[in-house]
């Protein structure tokens, strides 16, 4: 056991500090708020990615036949969490997933057409998997491709296609055979949303962030649009996220947005810091976050030796997220009544209406990725072999 | 970074599970609950074995790690070996790692299995008032209560002040003075409150060794806490593996699988959270909140994790002929020594102001 970190590693964090330090302005943080709200690559953004990509930092981990270095899963855990405790979000959304999906399904010509598009952000993918019939249950989704000459044609209907408004594709999940087992008959597609019969619906969430319904309607789109084989979807799908197993997402985020929280009390409300129970509750999160932190870095640990965890990605999931409805639960609680004022009110909420944020959008944390439910099923039939 | 055993850890812990399976029944354990006493077949084993010297530098030891000690220990409590292994290799390492060259015949004598040490300290977490009592010209009288295995050990290791200093005092328990009052708790291994009057106390670690002492003793236990935790979720996944109702194992059940799942959750979390401890600590790396943080989880796990495994049992668990209940009563009795989870939540809660988070 060891539960230090080697020169190599200690020197990197260091590198990456540094240059966080370095880019890390108000004003990019600004552009980076709304780049968030909007979905939008703002200028910022694209220089940001752009020197994150000049220092070879974003396909180091990767294996060296898909155009990595293949180094060590913790340059790229660390990277993510000096990232994530800096609150700049260094990484491509569905680009770090769908990217080496193409990578590795990808014929050479889809490489050339989609890649260089994909990492500079000119290219942007929304999810198509999701459908008001297929959940959790995703396997069962209906949305067919049929077969035209050498064109595929789509008729169905996607739920929570997130990017749609502002995206340039949909990477797209169909039905191709529809009298295959439910799991075999699916493929990948790249869609593009401005192909003819393709249509977008807003739905706005209480988390203050819009998803989309989108709909498609003898969409035809050519041949060289399917990723992979017919029927391979599933594979690609349950696979995409194999070279980012090792990246923790959301979760560190929470770690600055607790200092932020014990800072604010500590500074602001004095009365309120010297309570006794206020700082129970604070040890009290701040425990739990020593326990995401374990879970995360025990599951790093084990891909970082090269092994494939069975259950501790699904511990950290489901730990992670409902961590993140304590912190926004309990820092409204301790900011009291002012603790319920909103961000976009008239800037009087405490730290900017963060707690107020962090608890609106927890829920969706909780049930979407693989709902937590699931997530334990995983736990205990995967992990620790109970029977099915 | 690397969470698993390495080479040596793997075979420390075979060869200790091994043998305890084979020779440490838990009809033994059973009696010694009910007789009282100490495992002395065990403590022999484990002498002869270098068990006694393992952290130790070498000539006297076999000069392993406080990690590699960690191993065993777990491996002791999955047994509910009753023995003050953790007491005595608690007080041994701080007298090693603090006391120079004094420590030498003390060291020698553990690791033969001559000499057996509990803390006396009259308080276990750090930051707290000086010891209670009078030391003066190497005599000591006092009170220190709630004191495991004070009277099986040969010697107990008093916290004293010495020339206005914090220091350990080692007390030979058999001495004229010494009286103790046995105690009988749900662990139901030895306690005994210790009334000292006029002892004979030879200082022989100063205020580096005490602080030490008071960061190992919640690290290690934090680690009795984790193989008390672990030990409960194994018997249950396997219980309800073969447990058979309406037609099927429970274990296929959601409700079950949800629990099991919640207990290895918080299991593993505590894992790494002891193991860490006593690596930092070994390190020169742990501070006070780091080890309180560690030893808070790891009791709270230590009575969620078996309370869970008794409700997955159900009435085969609760009986006496069964063993789960060795670790649901050593758990909670790990969980309240050397830090409860709310006495370490609440010393982390007067220090909060003093070490912002994630610096």
């Amino acid at each position: 056991m060891d539960y230090g970190w080697s020169t190599e590693l200690a020197a990197f964090r260091a590198e990456v500090k540094a240059f966080i330090s370095e880019v890390k302005t108000p004003e990019l943080m600004a552009e980076l708020d709304n780049s968030m709200e909007s979905r939008r690559v703002t200028p910022g953004l694209r220089k940001l990615r752009a020197a994150v990509d000049a220092r070879g930092w974003v396909k180091m981990c990767w294996p060296v036949e898909f155009g990595g270095e293949g180094k060590s899963p913790w340059f790229q855990f660390i990277l993510a969490e000096e990232f994530s405790l800096a609150g700049i979000p260094y990484g491509r959304g569905t680009a770090s997933m769908i990217g080496p999906a193409i990578e590795r399904f990808g014929t050479p010509a889809q490489k050339a057409k989609y890649l260089p598009g994909i990492w500079s952000g000119e290219i942007s993918l929304a999810l198509g998997y999701s459908e008001p019939n297929a959940g959790t249950d995703l396997a069962s989704l209906q949305t067919a491709a049929t077969r035209d000459g050498d064109d595929w044609v789509i008729n169905g209907q996607k739920l929570w296609t997130s990017g749609a408004h502002v995206d340039t594709h949909v990477w797209l999940a169909a039905r191709t055979d529809p009298d295959a087992p439910k799991h075999r008959g699916i493929s990948m597609f790249i869609v593009p949303l401005t192909a003819p019969g393709v249509s977008v619906r807003p739905i706005w969430t209480m988390g203050g962030v819009r998803t989309n319904e989108t709909f498609y309607e003898d969409v035809r789109i050519p041949g060289d649009a399917l990723v992979g084989e017919p029927g391979q979807g599933w594979y690609i799908l349950a696979n995409a996220l194999d070279f980012e197993r090792v990246a923790i997402g959301d979760g560190t985020a929470l770690v600055p947005a607790f200092s932020r929280l014990v800072s604010f009390l500590r500074d602001e409300r004095p009365d309120r810091f010297e309570n006794k129970v206020t700082r129970l509750r604070l040890c009290e999160l701040e425990l739990e976050l020593e326990v995401m932190r374990a879970l995360t870095l025990t599951n790093a640990s084990i891909v970082a030796r090269g092994d494939t965890p069975t259950m501790e990605a699904s511990m950290a999931k489901v730990w992670t997220t409902e961590l993140r409805y304590k912190l926004g639960s309990i820092g409204m609680d301790l900011l009291g009544r002012e603790g319920a004022l909103s961000p976009q009110g008239e800037g009087l909420a405490p730290l900017d209406g963060e707690m107020d944020r962090t608890y609106r959008t927890s829920p969706f944390l909780r049930f979407g990725g693989g709902t937590n439910e699931v997530q334990r099923d995983i736990v205990a039939r995967r992990g620790l072999g109970l029977p099915r | 970074m690397d969470t698993s055993l390495d080479e040596t850890q793997r075979l420390l812990r075979d060869s200790i599970r091994e043998y305890l399976t084979r020779e440490v029944p838990f009809d033994r354990i059973r009696a010694l609950e009910r007789d009282g006493g100490i495992d002395e077949e065990l403590w022999r084993y484990l002498a002869t074995s270098g068990f006694l010297g393992l952290p130790f530098a070498e000539p006297i030891g076999g000069g392993g790690s406080l990690t590699d000690l960690a191993v065993v220990l777990e491996e002791l409590t999955a047994r509910a070996a009753v023995i003050p292994y953790m007491e005595t290799m608690a007080a041994a390492v701080a007298l090693e790692r603090h006391a120079g060259s004094d420590a030498g015949p003390v060291l020698e004598a553990v690791a033969a299995g001559r000499m057996s040490l509990s803390p006396a300290l009259s308080n276990g977490l750090p930051g707290t008032a000086p010891p209670s009592g009078t030391f003066a010209g190497g005599r000591f009288s006092g009170t220190r209560r709630l004191v495991d295995y004070a009277q099986n050990v040969t010697h107990h290791l008093v916290s004293v002040t010495h020339n206005g200093r914090p220091a350990l005092a080692l007390v030979d328990r058999s001495e004229h003075g010494v009286s103790m009052t046995p105690l009988t708790q749900i662990g139901r291994t030895p306690l005994a409150n210790v009334v000292y009057e006029d002892v004979p106390a030879e200082v022989i670690a100063g205020p580096e060794a005490v602080q030490f002492l008071r960061r190992s003793l919640p690290a290690l236990t934090a680690i009795q806490c984790v193989g008390n935790a672990q030990q409960s979720l194994n018997m249950s996944v396997e219980y309800v593996s073969m447990r058979v109702q309406f037609g099927r194992p429970i274990g296929t059940f959601q409700a079950v699988q949800h629990h099991c799942a919640n207990m290895a959750t918080m299991t593993l979390g505590a894992r790494f959270l002891a193991y860490e401890a006593v690596w930092k600590l070994d390190h020169g790396l742990a501070d006070d909140r780091l080890v309180l943080r560690a030893k808070s989880w790891a009791s709270k796990t230590a009575t969620e994790v078996p309370m869970l495994a008794h409700q997955l049992h159900g009435g085969i668990g609760y009986t006496e002929e069964y063993d789960l209940h060795f670790f649901s009563r050593r758990g909670k009795d790990r969980a309240t020594a050397w830090g409860a989870a709310d006495e370490c939540l609440s010393f982390l809660a007067d220090t909060l102001a003093e070490e912002p988070a994630w610096q």
